[in-house]
């Protein structure tokens, strides 16, 4: 037999059964439709969602619902499934279900040079969106580099998983006291800008960010579904999962990659919004098991839902003011959290 | 068939290269004392970590020329156990890593004792009873994914399979290497600590000490007591009614 010739028996890793799966993402895609159809009516101005796409509403409403509703609905929307999405992967990588891209560092790091935007870059101009993006995407990439060149340099070539933890404990370290010299150092206009930003918001939807938000995050997406199956097979520990075919350092290096630009963005819009990468794909486990093929597009969809459903309460809670939406997400979800971990005697 | 050209690991741990072959339908005992290299050993032959003198093939072809999915056809690994973090099924997680008939994932449930716990989470298992699951998962990955054409029933490779089972699995368990070997011509390679088990049911045994390979043969010829009180550092009463029995 020649070795160099493909495996020519296609091998399809783990279950699911297609019915059940085809049923539950198409239930979670409609409650994703309805959710946005309800949050896209309320508000400070209700406007019936039918009546902005025919145009029959009157003009002021026409601009507010197009040209901020709907965008921050689709940003919401977007950061909701890159969340919660690269958490489910994460958790998978690490094997570990308390793992999440705030674990990393990957979140700290990109918040870090936010900050570090705001306070030394931007001075006392206006705040520019782009700027941020540019940092928070910066930060995570580097963040991503440092935290594999520390772990291949001691597992020799391919990242470990511990050591990989660790230097996102050390990162998260360092980026907790960067940000506290930033703080002493800001002025008061930008010290309120900070503490705006680090609560979460999606305050800053705009067209042209959303868009490049959208465009970002399904390409991460895409990447971690596309790894799906390679996750499942990680799961029998990696010496096992190599020998049943699984090229492990290339697997990694696509989740972490895809989390990073994806998470990267998210902070830099929005923000830490914490809670979503960790509570969603927890929950969804114990309802569809653990297998990632229906894992992932389940926590993706499920984590759309959640920050729009809860981005709109942001927005009507405390009408006409408004409450920062990752507050919201802790408040809602860290009780929720302990709640499980208390019932639940396994991990997981 | 595995072959061992002079094959080796220079970084730590390391491993005194070595010669042999293991061949279709053969039971190979890997036997020693903690720390002797038999995991070491185990990931050389699994291609975990590539060999760094000498060679493997198997089949005649390098190791490191085989893709890693084609090479996951031929030869399967069950580790030494992990805590499972995320609670699969049974049946599931005995299907990971390749694409099982119903049949035959029913069938290994059945051969390892294991129908009742079909659809059990393995994380309420007892830790020989998700030991035999991932024993079946190997066994499972190298029987669906068999090439129409190969001639033989690959190789698998096991790290002390009867670590948590009681006297009368860990008689079971050998007994049913035996017939997989035999029934599917697979190479078989086990690393054990119970040298009456390695004697009674291996066909070869390697003996490790310190990252060396000592000994190698079949049972009789590998496991006597000079070898035994060498490696092991015991001393042996002469053999009574059992196979070894320390002397007090």
């Amino acid at each position: 037999m020649n070795p160099r010739q493909p495996a020519y028996i296609s091998v399809r890793l783990g279950r699911p059964t297609m019915t059940r799966s085809t049923q539950v993402l198409s239930g979670l895609a409609l409650a994703l439709v309805a959710t946005l159809a309800i949050s896209a009516s309320t508000g400070v101005l209700g406007i019936s969602p039918w009546a902005a796409l025919s145009g029959t509403a009157d003009p002021l409403s026409l601009q507010v619902w197009w040209q901020l509703r709907l965008p921050r609905l689709l940003l919401g929307m977007a950061v909701g499934a890159m969340l919660a999405g690269s958490g489910a992967a994460m958790q998978g990588l690490f094997r570990n279900p308390l793992a999440d891209p705030t674990l990393l560092g990957l979140a700290s790091g990109a918040g870090l040079f936010v900050a570090l935007w705001i306070v030394l870059v931007q001075g006392s101009a206006a705040s520019s969106l782009y700027g941020q993006f540019a940092a928070g995407f910066l930060g995570a990439l580097c963040v991503c580099l440092l935290i594999f060149g520390i772990a291949s340099r001691q597992g020799g070539g391919s990242a470990a998983v511990m050591s990989l933890l660790l230097a996102g404990l050390a990162i998260n370290t360092l980026a907790g006291a960067g940000g506290g010299v930033l703080a002493f150092l800001a002025s008061d206009e930008q010290l309120r800008q900070l503490s705006l930003w680090g609560m979460g918001t999606l305050t800053n939807a705009l067209w042209r960010t959303t868009a490049v938000a959208l465009g970002v995050v399904a390409f991460a997406l895409w990447l971690l579904l596309r790894s799906a199956t390679q996750l499942d097979l990680l799961q029998l520990g990696e010496a096992t999962a190599h020998a049943a075919g699984l090229e492990i350092a290339h697997l990694k290096r696509r989740v972490v990659i895809a989390t990073s630009i994806g998470v990267g963005l998210c902070v830099a819009l929005t923000g830490v919004i914490g809670f979503l990468g960790l509570l969603v794909p927890h929950c969804l486990r114990l309802w569809l098991g653990p297998g990632h093929r229906l894992l992932l597009p389940a926590s993706m969809l499920s984590g759309a839902i959640l920050l729009v459903a809860a981005d709109a309460l942001a927005r009507t809670l405390g009408a006409p003011a408004e409450m920062p939406v990752g507050l919201l997400t802790s408040l809602l979800g860290g009780p929720y959290f302990l709640y499980l971990l208390m019932r639940r005697n396994r991990p997981c | 068939m595995l072959t061992l050209c002079d094959a080796g690991l220079l970084r730590a741990p390391t491993l005194t290269p070595l010669s042999g072959t293991l061949l279709p339908g053969e039971l190979l005992a890997i036997v020693g004392p903690n720390g002797a290299g038999k995991s070491t050993l185990l990931s050389l032959l699994s291609g975990f970590r590539p060999c760094e003198t000498g060679q493997l093939l198997l089949d005649g072809h390098p190791l490191p020329t085989w893709p890693i999915a084609v090479l996951a056809n031929r030869r399967a690994l069950v580790a030494q156990q992990e805590p499972p973090g995320f609670d699969w099924h049974t049946e599931e997680l005995v299907s990971l890593g390749s694409q099982p008939s119903k049949a035959l994932v029913a069938q290994l449930l059945d051969e390892l004792d294991l129908t009742h716990l079909a659809r059990r989470s393995v994380l309420s298992l007892s830790g020989g009873e998700r030991q035999r699951v991932m024993i079946a998962r190997g066994a499972c990955q190298l029987l669906s994914r068999r090439l129409p054409d190969a001639t033989d029933g690959g190789l698998l490779l096991l790290d002390e399979p009867t670590s948590a089972l009681d006297i009368g699995q860990q008689q079971r368990l050998m007994r049913q290497l035996r017939r997989w070997a035999s029934q599917h011509q697979m190479a078989i390679a086990c690393v054990l600590h119970d040298l009456n088990l390695a004697s009674t049911f291996a066909d070869h045994v390697w003996l490790m000490h310190r990252g060396q390979r000592v000994a190698s043969g079949p049972p009789a010829q590998v496991l006597t007591t000079a070898h035994i009180s060498r490696v092991y550092e015991v001393t042996l009463a002469p053999p009574s009614t059992a196979l070894f029995s320390p002397a007090v």
